[in-house]
C-alpha cells in the first residue's frame, strides 16, 4: 500500500502573539509540524505497518520547513517531497489544493491523508479542493481508519454521532487529531530519517505559475484584529454554600438565565 | 438582480437554528445591498420546511427531494448544491458551518472555481467584494479575509448572528435531481450514535461542559446530574474525551464543536486556547475550578474557585428547587 500524507509546516499556535498595525508579530519564529498533519502521518504509519507498504509526505512551503519534512520522516515516513515556494504568504487553501493536485497527478498511491484543517488558519479546505481536482471519493473528519478487501473504512465524525464510510481505493481522507497520538520520533529514527530520500521540486516542474497563483489567489488576507475581550466577571472563593447561594442569586436576578 | 444563496441543513425534522441565524442575517444583507435572497433546502420531505423559511423572507426557496440525504455521503450533497448553485447563479453562497458542511464546501468551491471563506465569526458586502473576519491561530487572533471573485462560499460558525423572523410568502420550486446510486464510490456503512447526541450541541441553550476535573464516573454521574436538571447539553474538553468518560461527538473547541449558549458551565476545565476556541461566544459563563490560576477564569462571567465535587450537590440541588417552584 502507498499512502501520500499532505503536510503543513505552521507557526507554533501556543507562542504569545500581538497585533501591530493589523500585522501579526510573535514571540518566537518557532515553525513546528501541523497538528492534524502529525496525526494524518501517524495514521498512515499504523496502516501500512498492519498491510505492508509505504508512507510518503508532501510538503508546500520555504526552505525552511524541510526541518518539518524530516519530522516525519523521523516518525517513520519512507520518503518526503519537498514542493519549494519560498513565499506561501499570498497563498491560500485552494491555491495549495492546486499545487497538491498537480504533484499527485503524476504520482501514484492507495490513498492521500490530509489534515482536516490546518492548526493555524483552521481552514479545512485543502482537503476537499484536492480529492475534488483528483475526482478522488473522500470522507472529512476521520476519527478511525481500517483497510480491508481494497477499500478504505472511515470513520468519521459527524454533526451527531459517527459514521462508517466505505471508501473504494484510490482515495481522500482528511484526518482528525482525535484519531491517535502520534508518535515522538526516536533518537533511532531520527539518526535514520537524515539518509531519507527526499526529492525537491518546484511549482514549475509540475506546470503550475505560483506568480499567477499568488496574484490571482480569490481570496485576500488583509490584516488582523484582536478578538473582542469579555467584560471582565465576578470570582468568588471560599465555603461552597456561601459560592453556591451567590452564584445562584446572580444567574437568576443579574444575568436572568435561569 | 444578483442574489445570495443560502443553504439551510436539517436536523430530524428541524432546520439547525445556526442555518436560520445566517438566514436572518443574509435578508438584511441582501435588503442593504439591493439583492435577491434565495434558500436551498436538501431533504428527504423538504416540502415541510417551506412554512418555516417564510418567516424569514427569502425570494424563492430551492427544494431538492430525495432519500439519499438521509444517508449523510457528501458526494450527492456536492451534486446537488452545485446543481442548485448553477440554478441560482448566486454572487454568494452562505451555509452554517455544521460538520457536514466543512465536509462539502472546499469541494463545492473548487467545482465552482469560486473562492471559499470557512468558519467566519463575521461578514459583509462592499461592492465587489465579501469582507469577512474569520478567528486564526486558535482563535487567539482575528483574520481579516476577503475576496473579490465573481462567486463566494461563506460559511458562518454558530451564534453569530441572532435569528430574526421577517415575514413572506416565497414560492417552492422543487428541482429534479437524478442521483446515480450506483456509481457512488463511497458507501455509508453504519451510523453510530451515543446517548450524548441526542441534545444538539451546537443548538443548545444551556450546556454543561466537563474537564479533566470531573476524574471518573462519579463525576460524570454529577454532570449528568446537573444537566438533567437544567434540561441542558452536556459538553466535554478533549481531556475527558479522549479518555473515553464523554463520546467524541461532545468535543467543544478547535477540533470539536463550537457552540454559543445562553448559559455554559466550565466544570473542572482549565481553559486551554484550543478549549476556549469553541465556547467564548457563550452569552454567560460560570466556571468551577479548583485552581483560582486556572486561565477559564479570565472568560468566566461569574468563577467559583473550588472542589467541583463539593460544589456540583449544591448547585444541582438549589436549581431543582428553582425549577420546582
Ligand atoms: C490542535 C489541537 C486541538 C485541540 N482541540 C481541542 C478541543 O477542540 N477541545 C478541547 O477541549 N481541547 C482541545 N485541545 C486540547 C487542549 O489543549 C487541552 O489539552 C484540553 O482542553 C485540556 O482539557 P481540560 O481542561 O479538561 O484538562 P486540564 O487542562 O488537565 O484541566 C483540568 C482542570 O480541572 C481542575 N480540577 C481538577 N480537579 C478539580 C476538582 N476536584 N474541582 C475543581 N476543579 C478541578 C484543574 O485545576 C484543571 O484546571 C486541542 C489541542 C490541540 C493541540
Ligand atoms: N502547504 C501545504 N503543504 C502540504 N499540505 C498542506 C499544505 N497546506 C495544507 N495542507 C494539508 O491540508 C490540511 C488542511 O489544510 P487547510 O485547508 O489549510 O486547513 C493540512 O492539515 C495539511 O494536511
Amino acid at each position: 500500500m502507498k499512502l501520500s500524507v499532505c503536510i503543513k509546516q505552521v507557526p507554533d499556535v501556543s507562542a504569545p502573539i500581538s497585533i501591530k498595525d493589523g500585522t501579526l508579530s510573535q514571540d518566537s519564529d518557532r515553525m513546528v509540524l501541523d497538528a492534524y498533519s502529525a496525526s494524518a502521518v501517524e495514521e498512515a504509519l499504523v496502516l501500512t505497518e498492519k498491510h505492508g507498504g509505504e508512507v510518503q509526505v508532501v510538503l508546500v512551503g520555504p526552505e525552511k520547513a524541510k526541518e518539518t519534512i524530516r519530522k516525519a520522516l523521523a516518525m517513520g515516513a519512507a520518503s518526503g517531497v519537498h514542493i519549494q515556494v519560498d513565499d506561501i504568504s499570498g497563498l491560500d487553501s485552494s491555491a495549495f489544493a492546486e499545487i497538491l493536485a498537480a504533484w499527485h497527478k503524476k504520482s501514484e498511491y492507495d490513498a492521500i491523508l490530509t489534515g482536516k484543517q490546518s492548526q493555524d488558519t483552521d481552514a479545512g479546505l485543502t482537503g476537499g479542493m484536492l480529492a475534488w481536482s483528483l475526482e478522488l471519493p473522500f470522507a472529512a473528519n476521520a476519527v478511525g481508519l481500517e483497510f480491508e478487501n481494497g477499500s478504505f473504512i472511515v470513520k468519521r465524525q459527524g454533526d451527531s454521532g459517527q459514521e462508517m464510510v466505505e471508501l473504494k481505493a484510490p482515495c481522500l481522507i482528511t484526518c482528525s487529531n482525535d484519531m491517535n497520538d502520534p508518535r515522538i520520533p526516536s533518537l533511532k529514527g531520527i539518526m535514520q530519517s537524515k539518509r531519507k530520500p527526499v526529492e525537491t521540486v518546484t511549482p514549475a516542474d509540475l506546470g503550475v505559475d505560483i506568480a499567477s497563483l499568488s496574484s490571482d489567489s480569490k481570496t485576500e488576507r488583509t490584516g488582523f484584529k484582536e478578538v473582542p475581550g469579555r467584560e471582565p466577571g465576578k470570582k468568588f472563593e471560599g465555603e461552597a454554600e456561601e459560592m453556591v447561594s451567590n452564584l445562584m442569586n446572580l444567574l437568576e436576578n443579574e444575568a436572568k438565565v435561569l | 438582480m444578483s442574489k445570495i444563496l443560502v443553504h439551510v441543513a436539517t436536523a430530524e425534522g428541524k432546520i439547525k437554528r445556526s442555518s436560520l441565524e445566517v438566514l436572518s442575517y443574509c435578508r438584511k444583507l441582501a435588503d442593504d445591498n439591493s439583492l435577491g435572497l434565495e434558500v436551498a433546502v436538501l431533504d428527504i420531505d423538504p416540502a415541510r420546511y417551506a412554512d418555516t423559511l417564510n418567516n424569514y423572507g427569502p425570494d424563492k426557496i430551492y427544494t431538492i427531494k430525495h432519500p439519499i440525504f438521509n444517508n449523510h455521503l457528501s458526494s450527492p450533497v456536492i451534486d446537488a448544491l452545485s446543481a442548485l448553485v448553477d440554478k441560482s447563479a448566486p454572487r454568494l453562497v452562505a451555509f452554517a458551518s455544521t460538520e457536514s458542511t466543512k465536509e462539502v464546501m472546499g469541494a463545492l468551491a473548487a467545482r465552482h472555481s469560486a473562492a471559499a471563506i470557512p468558519d467566519v465569526a463575521s461578514f459583509t458586502i462592499n461592492g465587489k467584494t465579501v469582507e469577512t473576519e474569520r478567528p486564526v491561530m486558535a482563535a487567539k487572533v482575528l483574520s481579516k479575509t476577503s475576496s473579490s471573485s465573481d462567486l463566494v462560499f461563506v460559511s458562518v460558525r454558530s451564534g453569530s448572528y441572532d435569528v430574526a423572523e421577517k415575514p413572506g410568502s416565497a414560492a417552492v420550486e422543487e428541482v429534479a435531481f437524478d442521483f446515480d446510486e450506483g456509481g457512488l464510490k463511497s458507501i455509508l456503512k453504519e451510523v453510530i450514535s451515543s446517548a450524548g447526541d441526542k441534545v444538539d450541541l451546537s443548538e443548545a441553550e444551556v450546556v454543561v461542559a466537563a474537564g479533566r476535573g470531573i476524574k471518573d464516573e462519579e463525576g460524570r454521574k454529577l454532570i449528568e446530574d446537573l444537566a438533567d436538571t437544567l434540561g441542558a447539553a452536556v459538553g466535554a474538553s478533549r481531556a475527558v474525551t479522549e479518555s473515553g468518560l464523554f463520546p467524541a461527538t461532545l468535543q467543544i473547541g478547535q477540533t470539536g464543536k463550537v457552540v454559543s449558549p445562553q448559559l455554559y458551565f466550565a466544570i473542572g476545565i482549565s481553559g486551554a486556547i484550543q478549549h476556549v476556541a469553541g465556547m467564548a461566544n457563550s452569552k454567560v459563563i460560570v466556571a468551577i475550578n479548583k485552581d483560582p490560576d486556572a486561565p477559564i477564569f479570565q472568560y468566566a462571567t461569574y468563577g467559583l474557585v473550588g472542589d467541583l465535587f463539593k460544589i456540583l450537590p449544591l448547585l444541582t440541588e438549589q436549581i431543582k428547587q428553582v425549577k420546582a417552584d
